[in-house]
């Protein structure tokens, strides 16, 4: 059972015995539904308000942040694909790592940087599509396994094709697209981008999440048989889902090499794509905001915490291993437990007054 | 001429490594339905435990045998805790093992260091010997690799068709629910067969480390063979297993040797192919 459904069981089982009514359960009960209409739009403002202050510096925080935003991005297209469409990737940082190479190696054959852009996400959107006819002819355990095997042809491909990638070496990329005033090869300019993109991605994730076609995915993986009975075609649905987890993964990797200027199979490894599966599961499984939040901890772990903590590896997978056996929601999973809590101590809250009200 | 038998040899020596790790992985798979990420890992540890057990012994086969035994006893407490507290969610299973990986990889860099380890074998099998009719001067240690690989997979076939406990292992692959219903301790065979698979994970470890060396790093490059060598020759299947480790052992060597700029990615190409035409594996019985 998913996060999502678990919600939906807790929502409909009946909230307990309705509260005493009272001036105190009237004030409660006020603040309690403001807490639910106003936390999301609240906490959005001010984390974006955070973020645009923490951008503003040269210093370290700033590239911190940066860091945390590109693998957000890359973070909750996986979410996409493994949560909603239930296709765990371990090869999501192949993908990120397309994207990036395609700028690069378009920028070493002089491209204009605006071109390198778009063959990096044509490549990456071009290899999406042909690599999805295999892919999504698997789920579960053999879908890890193949996409797994894609990731490590891409990496070999990064780390032996010398003539093409530079191998282990890797591509640096010295100019960055301008277009008039927006140049993104000024570091504020960027960074803002950098922000500006993760937002778009998170909202049309979201968006996706939400739509018609979200809803019949998050079918698609809960019961593909009745789904295709009832007509749907599932195959397609997963292929979409894949295509879409792809590209986003690609806009990650431009992004990345935008902020880092250098691009090598490091960031394609295998210890990566497992890095981004963490982030998600941590941050939690099918919730899109999670593994951004995930994402925000383990660079938290990788930069911050490794320079006080030689072994932070060892702490990362005690942590993993845990949240998969106790916390299979994630961290969102805990923001989620505390919206149905206080969802429920509404509804005794209204349940009291009802009570008072027929009295 | 000479240099293709060589590169022949070298790829059956590799395929014996090969079959080694992912015997244990698809009968695990096979049999629990569990995939354990951590099982190159466990290779890899199991070198560097059998590295330290020589260098203090100066004895190639006690480390041979530490190695085999340590990781064996590992697999033991893995599937007696981390395993049985998850209770057959499959995917959990995998996720699971995944953030072990970090762990172990982890736990062995701040005991063996980032440095490439090299275990040499001693006496005639450190030597080179030149090969009847070719001429070829083939070193020792890869022929004893070969040949321990065959008695081990000759000994693994015997133990599963030939016993009652392969009879039933078998069984297990291809009904569980009714191996259970028959009143057979499933429990005890999945105990078995994780330790079994552990076991041979960490013998592979110590065995490799003379040829491929004991790095960090390791782990992963084993852990994708053996995983294209499942996708080949079907999850579960231990005859499988033969077939996919000489083909990806075979294709590794010559890829390396003749296409180096993509010997690494030609070695997905079969298993590209055999999920578009049967993506159950050469002799895959498992649906997936």
């Amino acid at each position: 059972m998913t996060a999502d459904e678990k919600a939906g069981a807790v929502a409909v089982s009946p909230p307990g015995p309705g509260l005493p009514a009272g001036r105190g359960a009237r004030l409660a009960l006020t603040a309690l539904r403001g807490s639910r209409r106003f936390t999301a739009p609240v906490a959005a403002v001010a984390v974006g308000v955070v973020l645009v202050l923490l951008l503003q510096g040269n210093g370290f925080t700033s590239t911190l942040v940066v860091d945390m935003l590109v693998y957000a991005i890359a973070a909750m297209s996986l979410d996409f694909l493994g949560g909603y469409a239930g296709l765990i990737s371990l090869g999501q940082a192949g993908f990120l790592g397309v994207g990036a190479y395609g700028v690069a190696i378009a920028e070493v054959h002089f491209f204009s940087p605006w071109a390198a852009v778009g063959i990096g996400l044509g490549a990456v959107l071009a290899l999406g599509l042909a690599l999805g006819i295999v892919a999504v002819r698997t789920k579960g355990v053999s879908f890890v396994i193949i996409t797994l095997a894609i990731g490590q042809v891409l990496w070999g491909l990064a780390f032996q094709w010398v003539g093409l990638s530079e191998g282990d070496n890797g591509i640096p990329l010295t100019i960055l697209p301008a277009l008039g005033p927006f140049d993104l090869n000024d570091p504020l300019t960027l960074r803002m981008t950098v922000l500006v993109v993760f937002a778009v991605v998170a909202l049309l994730l979201v968006t996706f999440v939400h739509s018609p076609f979200g809803l019949s995915l998050r079918g698609v993986r809960s019961n593909e048989t009745r789904l295709a009975a009832l007509g749907y075609r599932t195959g397609l649905h997963r292929y979409l889902a894949w295509v879409i987890a792809v590209f986003f993964a690609g806009v990650a990797g431009v992004l990345y090499i935008f902020v880092n200027q250098l691009i090598s199979p490091a960031a394609m490894a295998f210890s990566q794509d497992g890095l981004l599966v963490i982030m998600v599961v941590l941050g939690g499984l099918g919730s899109i905001w999670g593994p951004a939040l995930g994402a925000v901890v383990i660079v938290l772990f990788q930069q911050e915490l490794s320079i006080y903590l030689s072994r932070w590896q060892t702490l990362m997978g005690l942590t993993m291993i845990a949240v998969v056996l106790f916390s299979p929601g994630g961290l969102w999973g805990l923001v989620r437990a505390a919206g149905r809590r206080r969802d429920a101590l509404i509804a005794r809250l209204e349940a009291g007054q009802a009570r008072r009200g027929a009295s | 001429m000479q240099q293709f038998v060589a590169q022949t040899l070298n790829g059956l020596t590799l395929a014996g490594i090969i079959f080694l790790v992912s015997s244990g992985f698809t009968l695990v798979f096979g049999v629990m339905r569990v995939t354990n990420l951590s099982h190159g890992a466990v290779y890899l540890l199991g070198g560097y435990i059998g590295y330290s057990v020589i260098t203090a012994t100066h004895n190639f086969f006690y480390g041979l045998v530490a190695g085999a035994l340590a990781m064996g006893v590992f697999g033991l407490l893995l599937e007696r805790t981390l395993i049985t507290w998850l209770g057959g969610r499959e995917m959990s299973e995998l996720l699971a093992t995944l953030g072990l990986i970090y762990v172990i990889d982890d736990i062995s860099l701040a005991i063996w260091g980032g440095s490439p380890l090299t275990i040499n074998l001693p006496g005639l099998l450190g030597r080179s010997t030149t090969l009847p009719i070719s001429g070829i001067v083939y070193p020792n240690d890869r022929i004893f690799i070969l040949g321990v690989s065959v008695v081990i997979a000759v000994g693994l076939y015997y133990l599963l068709r030939r016993t009652r406990v392969g009879a039933i292992v078998r069984a297990g692959v291809d009904d569980r629910e009714m191996v259970s219903a028959l009143g057979i301790n499933v429990r005890l065979v999945f105990t078995l067969v994780f330790t079994l698979g552990a076991l041979l994970a960490g013998f592979a470890g110590v065995l490799g480390g003379t040829v491929l060396g004991v790095y960090t790093g390791g782990d992963g490059d084993i852990l994708l063979f053996a995983l294209a060598v499942v996708i080949i020759g079907g999850l579960g299947s231990f005859e499988g297993a033969i077939v996919g480790s000489l083909i990806i052992g075979l294709i590794q060597n010559y890829g390396t040797a003749y296409f180096p700029a993509v010997a690494y990615s030609i070695l997905f190409i079969p298993v590209i192919v055999i999920l578009l035409v049967k993506p159950e594996g050469l002799l895959g019985k498992v649906t997936r």
